[in-house]
């Protein structure tokens, strides 16, 4: 909603409202709180991680997940975070053009981080799987929930770059790209811890 | 003018009523009413499997129902009661009053609102497609691993329990946001935070707790999803996996869900009480405090529920002590109810019957939550019936005692027509009666030895009296339930009509009609004092007309703390996409069960194509501002 000193108000005589500014942060909250809870999801599995392992301490030091894929992969993400961070920059310059490449450009690098992940599932799938024991189901899960959460970003940065657009704005008019930079991010900042959890931390554990 | 303006607002905000308008509606007293309806039909049915379960226990050696069938009884009286009936009904109270409350037009997500109901009636209709394919869970409403894997229970029954949970805890996060948002930001220009009714602080205190608890009962679910149909161990001892997994992650989401069921209603308490005491509340500052303190110490209590499953005496100590603490808060907030029926002149409505009656039951079942939380004793009384006596004077006594009164309260505000204050008294004395003769032998019962979850028991162990006793209150307590339905329908159609405020309360809901118009207020109202309605302020006074907002589908939007007015917020038309979506949902998660695939795949799909069109914005309004050049 633009300020409401909209001048064609139907029926009414009274005066209009003080002008305000049209409300465009409640989505801002709501995904906030989305990825505040969803952020939770996440600690209770890796509480879930580590408690499995805490009885079983020999089960991944035979082949740590091996790091050659997740760091590129983490590469992609930073890479794709710092993209959005910029474009979201452009957007509010109302350099459209410019705002809509850097979100390709991130959806690309997503894509990257999904290839990446076969290879990296199909090499590691070798030693252990789901189905293996405890530690292999808490690995999988964790990973497998995590590029869940990485597909439905990719689907949400699609559907911004779809988005109409309006003139004249009052605001910056970058509102859900804001908010849909925010989960991005969040994902991307999850990928960061995963890796440290379960990948560098045995790897490190393997080397003492 | 004013009738002009009215109409003018009527049309921007009525639902058309027919069928798809009744689909497709987002407004919150409507859908506030539904899930009020809905609960209370999950409470009449987790009702009758309670009386099922009391008519096996009424003697020794009954043949009533077989032990598998009792263990599908209780896990589904305790189930349907937890979680379809104990916080759907508050979320229903809050849906409905909150925006009446805050003297908002809506909350703060409205669609958002509409899938919540429709998730939780789904979710529900889910975990009763079970038991009637005749495969119920019967691993009782905490179902432990290992006995609910697949080894151990390979029918579906568990597999319907674990996803229809998962489904309603996406509809209660969904609710808890919408809840947070809506308080902290569309408040009336003037209700700073210390003058918030102490409903709203309650609910607020549980959306919070939602948020960050809610996802541990989400990760368990998913864990013992995938350990029965998928060939995952997270719980198999031969694999690595740990049982006592399960048990940290349920009660770390279950204990704070205590609190779930339990503030809205203290909160209820806060509202009804001192009404009926005819002054404000004694010590608001310190039962706000209160409710929040409980919310987050209610974080580190949850081991109290496991001091059976051996730990160190360190840990044990710690959790002790915390719940121990946890009474501290309580009693602030029963001290200060006492000092304002103290301080002020009770008048015995009732709603007042009620409520007076809760804070009785919950001063028993916080009592004896004191003995449970003592290590020592609860190993002594643990997995008894004492424990059973326990957790339903708190939830029965702190749930259900005070939804009552908020019936005898609000209903009148959702209907506009008053209930028979007699049948009220009756109905009250009868349930208050019946419940205390149920529960209260179960305390000796649990002490004497009886085990819970038993499906019978042999003559001669001294337990035929109590049991006698507890078959015969829970029918009376039944009877009383029904004489408010009663009341209620009688209401409906011959009750008194009830006017704007019938009990001259003091927050801002009740300075709307009775039942609200589809818009609320037509100014909508500032707010003064902590009392709106017994100060010398006129909240509708807009001389200038700037609060009338008939643009559009339009409220305030306020500063979280101060709330000072610095937008205008749109709220969305009604639509069916919320009712899609939630029917989307149910199409997955019940494929899922059957691990059908391709099916869920499509639903899924579907899902996503239905909440992008719900985000897409049909004028510039909707989202805000939309996006690039």
């Amino acid at each position: 909603m633009p300020p409401t000193s909209i001048a064609d108000t139907p029926q009414t005589e009274h005066t209009l409202p003080p002008v305000l500014p049209a409300d465009d942060t409640r989505g801002t909250y709501g995904m906030l709180l989305f990825v505040l809870t969803e952020s939770f999801l996440f600690v209770f599995m890796f509480f879930a991680y580590y408690y499995v392992e805490k009885g079983n301490q020999r089960w991944h030091i035979e082949v740590p997940p091996r790091l050659h894929y997740a760091l590129p992969q983490l590469g992609l993400l930073a890479l794709g975070s710092l993209l959005l961070w910029w474009g979201e920059k452009q957007a509010l310059q109302r350099k459209g053009l410019a705002a809509r490449l850097a979100i390709l450009g991130t959806i690309v690098l997503g894509f990257g981080y999904l290839v990446l992940s076969y290879f990296s599932y199909s090499e590691h799938l070798q030693h252990i799987s789901l189905h293996t024991d405890a530690y292999g189901s808490a690995f999988y899960t964790i990973t497998g929930i995590h590029i869940a959460h990485l597909i439905l970003g990719i689907l949400m940065l699609f559907w911004v770059i779809l988005l109409p657009h309006w003139e004249p704005m009052p605001r910056p008019p970058h509102r859900p790209y804001h908010n849909v930079a925010i989960y991005w991010h969040f994902v991307a900042a999850l990928w960061l811890i995963t890796v440290c959890i379960l990948y560098i931390g045995p790897n490190v554990y393997n080397a003492l | 003018m004013s009738a002009a303006v009215q109409q003018h607002l009527i049309d921007l905000w009525e639902t058309p009523k027919t069928a798809i308008g009744w689909l497709s509606t987002v407004d919150h007293k409507e859908l506030g009413k539904r899930y009020i309806a809905t609960a209370m039909v999950f409470l009449v049915i987790g009702g009758v499997e309670a009386l099922l379960i009391r008519l096996q226990l009424a003697k020794p050696n009954q043949t009533l129902l077989g032990p598998e069938m009792y263990n599908q009884i209780f896990t589904m009286h305790g189930t349907t009661m937890i979680w379809w009936y104990a916080a759907p009904i508050l979320s229903g109270f809050a849906v409905f009053l909150v925006p009446l409350m805050i003297g908002a037009r809506d909350m703060a997500f409205p669609r958002l609102n509409a899938f919540t109901y429709w998730a939780y009636l789904f979710s529900g209709i889910l975990l009763y497609v079970g038991p009637c394919l005749g495969q119920a869970p019967h691993g009782g409403w905490f179902a432990y691993v290992p006995y609910t894997l697949s080894a151990y229970s390979p029918a579906h029954g568990i597999d319907f329990f674990n996803l229809s949970l998962i489904l309603l805890t996406i509809a209660t996060t969904g609710g808890a946001i919408n809840f947070i948002v809506t308080i902290l930001r569309l408040r009336a220009p003037g209700m700073t935070i210390s003058r918030m009714p102490l409903f709203l602080y309650s609910t607020l205190t549980v959306s919070w707790i939602t948020v960050f608890a809610l996802p541990a009962l989400t990760a368990a679910n998913i864990f013992v999803e995938l350990d029965r149909r998928w060939n995952a161990h997270f719980f198999d001892v031969a694999h690595g996996g740990n049982p006592l997994l399960w048990q940290h992650l349920f009660w770390f989401f279950g204990h704070p869900w205590v609190y779930i069921v339990f503030l809205p209603a203290t909160g209820m308490l806060s509202m009804i009480i001192p009404t009926f005491s005819r002054r404000p509340i004694v010590g608001y500052p310190y039962v706000a405090a209160s409710t929040v303190l409980t919310g987050l110490v209610g974080f580190g209590v949850w081991v109290h529920h496991m001091f059976a499953v051996g730990m160190s005496q360190m840990a044990m100590s710690f959790f002790s002590a915390a719940s121990m603490t946890i009474s501290i808060f309580t009693a602030v907030q029963v001290f200060a109810w006492l000092a304002t029926l103290w301080k002020g002149r009770p008048v015995l409505t009732a709603s007042m019957h009620y409520a007076l009656g809760s804070v009785a039951l919950l001063v028993i079942g916080g009592l004896n939550g004191i003995f449970t939380a003592v290590v020592p004793v609860d190993w002594q009384v643990t997995d008894t019936y004492f424990v059973v006596s326990h957790l339903h004077y708190v939830l029965v006594g702190i749930n259900m005692f005070p939804v009552f009164a908020a019936f005898y309260y609000w209903l009148p505000k959702m209907t506009g027509r008053m209930l028979g204050e007699t049948l009220g008294k009756i109905s009250f004395w009868t349930m208050f009666a019946g419940f205390n003769l149920a529960f209260f032998p179960m305390h000796i019962l649990g002490i004497e030895g009886m085990p819970r979850r038993i499906y019978t028991y042999l003559p001669g162990m001294g337990w035929e009296g109590p049991n006698m006793m507890i078959t015969t209150g829970a029918f009376i307590l039944a009877l009383g339930i029904l004489l408010t339905f009663i009341n209620v329908y009688w209401s409906l159609r011959h009750g008194r009509l009830a006017g704007k405020n019938p009990w001259f309360a003091d927050s801002l809901e009740w300075s709307t009609d009775s039942p609200p118009a589809p818009y609320g207020s037509i100014h909508l109202p500032t707010v003064v004092s902590r009392h709106p309605l017994w100060d010398e302020h006129d909240e509708e006074e807009d001389p200038k007309n700037q609060r009338i907002l008939d643009q559009a589908r339009l409220t305030f939007t306020t500063t979280s703390l101060d709330a000072e007015p610095v937008a205008i917020a749109s709220i969305s038309e009604d639509t069916i996409l919320p009712l899609l979506l939630a029917l989307g949902m149910f199409v997955a998660f019940g494929a899922l069960v059957y691990q059908l695939l391709w099916v869920v795949l499509g639903a899924s799909v579907f899902c996503l194509l239905v909440t992008a069109r719900w985000l897409w914005p049909t004028s510039e309004g909707e989202i805000g501002c939309p996006l690039l050049r």
